[in-house]
């Protein structure tokens, strides 16, 4: 399935996705549940939504990108799944023979895989330029 | 964190990590993806994955993550703002098979039958508590997701829906309150369990006698299943490659493991009391973990004069991983044998677990959940984790980092003597008074 179907099935409209802000969800009552449905006899019943409330989602603006990568530091880290250590080894491998000018600095990021690692955080934003992050399995 | 980063997730994790992307504010943060799995391929085949193809764009996987951290950003990915999410709207009227059929469609469900949560079902299952309809009874989140919000009106859908009586609904609130999840995103099919204590297991009928685990009573069976409908529908859980990865499932799901403890047969202090509780209040205490075994698999398990139900626990919990911890469910013959060896409170039972469930250095080292969840720790310096990575490989250590990791509650109808042993961590317990 492709990104923007994903997204509509998380409720985001393509209008949300084109940028307006601070869209509303429908309140409106529907008595049409869905469509192509055989429709079977017996009276028509109204039933409640089961679903609770979604938080709205702040869009949080991407880092402007690097021009180039060369001469720059590039921080691989790693969530701590088994393996990510092996691939983000490979990937230093491949920017010292393809990209020789890309510094890459490796780290196990401290806690829980959902955790935040403030320290490494602070510590790329002063060192680094650019981060790889590897995220499990 | 301000400068460019390159997510790199494996291709089975596509979903989830697009749609948990876009939750947190970045719909179309440059995720590149490798083949599936990463875990336990060699240097090479490795490799052969960083020179080899983006699975999901079909790009080299080099030239994608370059472009993620060097290509312009384009204006969508520059975008601010606050965008809603619509969940539909408040009612949907059609016929009886039309609406089973589009709760099933829609992921509304367990693909079990449902009672369909007409307005007059719901306002029934309202008048099981003086809570007002539209008060905020909390947020729940089925993994490192945003949480959804529900009111108690919500609350009763879902519990109409699995069959609750209006009686039961303060329970069902007391466990949407938690805001703790029974379907949770990990790859590792988690399991839940409640106990239940207090004079609430009689005045609803709980079954704590025969088969007290079993489908033999209706609180049992519908209230667990409740907590599976809420996870689905409050907490947005359940939902396969997005909010529900674990690879086989778990078949506790269904309805989860609900205890009502039978207190009266137990020779010790009820799980609640020993949570600081009055006997007389009614709590509802929950659990989260990888299931249940039966006590037959221990080593000495079988029948004889001298059966030692202490060892027998602790051979039965050396299997276990201990990032969860260990729920020991005892029929009451087996805690009154166990109280019969010495054991007279659940304390000292757990104190004996505790040190005589033990490991080496190495062998716990070598367990997959020590290096994805505790070694991190330890770098962080957390206990006991940072101590037992600066041991040696012979050095003997607790199987569990704390004693508080045990728990024991008494339940069974004593037609036999064997317990039966959850790899499950308690996380809170709740006043079901309160939510009368």
């Amino acid at each position: 399935m492709n990104r923007r179907n994903l997204l509509g099935l998380l409720g985001m409209s393509p209008v949300a996705l084109a940028g307006a802000s601070a869209l509303q969800a429908s309140d409106k009552k529907t008595d049409q549940t869905k469509k192509g449905t055989t429709q079977t006899g017996g009276p028509k019943l109204e039933v409640l939504n089961p679903r609770g409330l979604p938080p709205p989602i702040t869009l949080v603006p991407m880092a402007k990108r690097l021009d180039t990568l060369d001469g720059k530091t590039v921080y691989l880290i790693s969530d701590g799944f088994p393996g990510a250590d092996t691939f983000l080894n490979q990937i230093s491998i491949w920017f010292k023979k393809n990209m020789p000018s890309v510094t890459t600095v490796y780290r196990l990021k401290a806690g829980g895989f959902a955790d935040d690692d403030p320290k490494l955080m602070a510590e790329i934003k002063e060192k680094g330029n650019a981060a790889i992050m590897a995220i499990g399995h | 964190m301000g400068i460019p980063s390159a997510p790199l997730v494996t291709k089975a994790f596509k979903d989830l990590a697009i749609l948990n992307a876009a939750k947190r504010g970045m719909p179309h943060e440059r995720i590149c993806f490798t083949p599936h799995p990463v875990w336990g391929k060699t240097p090479e085949e490795v490799r052969a994955y960083v020179e080899g193809l983006d699975p999901v764009s079909g790009k080299p996987l080099m030239k994608e993550i370059v472009d993620a951290l060097t290509v312009p950003l384009s204006e969508e990915e520059k975008r601010s703002g606050l965008v809603s999410v619509s969940v539909g709207p408040p009612t949907f009227t059609d016929t009886a098979d039309n609406l089973q059929e589009f709760y099933l469609n829609n992921g509304y469900t367990d693909f079990l039958p449902i009672l369909l949560p007409t307005e007059e079902k719901v306002d029934r299952m309202m008048k099981g508590s003086s809570h007002k309809p539209d008060e905020v009874v909390g947020k729940m989140a089925a993994g490192a997701y945003p949480p959804w919000s529900y009111n108690v009106r919500q609350v009763a859908a879902s519990a109409v829906m699995a069959g609750c009586r209006p009686e039961y609904f303060p329970i069902i609130l007391a466990i949407a309150s938690s805001g703790m999840a029974s379907l949770f995103s990990s790859t590792n099919s988690f399991a839940f369990a409640m106990v239940i204590n207090g004079p609430i297991r009689d005045k609803l009928e709980f079954n704590y006698g025969i088969g007290a685990l079993g489908p033999f009573a209706q609180p049992n069976a519908t209230i667990g299943r409740a907590w599976t409908l809420l996870s689905k529908n409050l907490g947005n859980g359940g939902i396969p490659g997005d909010t529900y990865l674990g690879s086989l499932g778990n078949n506790l799901n269904y309805n989860n493991v609900v205890i009502a403890e039978h207190e009266d047969a137990s020779p010790w202090a009820p799980f609640h009391v020993q949570r600081g509780f009055k006997k007389e209040e009614n709590v509802v205490s929950l659990f989260r973990g990888l299931g249940v075994v039966p006590g037959q698999v221990a080593r000495g398990s079988s029948a004889n004069e001298n059966v030692q139900f202490d060892y027998q626990l602790s051979d039965l919990f050396s299997t276990f991983t201990g990032f969860f911890g260990a729920l020991i469910i005892a029929d009451p013959l087996v805690a009154a044998r166990l109280k019969e060896q010495g054991y007279d409170t659940k304390e000292k039972l757990i104190d004996w677990l505790y040190k005589n469930t033990t490991q080496t250095v190495k062998d716990y080292k070598s367990r997959n959940y020590a290096y994805l969840f505790d070694y991190p720790r330890a770098l962080r310096g957390d206990e006991p984790w940072a101590t037992w990575y600066k041991l040696p490989d012979d050095a003997v250590i607790p199987h569990f980092p704390r004693a508080s990791d045990f728990n024991i509650v008494v339940a069974g109808g004593q037609t036999n003597a064997y317990p039966q042993a959850g790899n499950l961590s308690y996380s809170a317990s709740i006043s079901i008074d309160k939510w009368m």
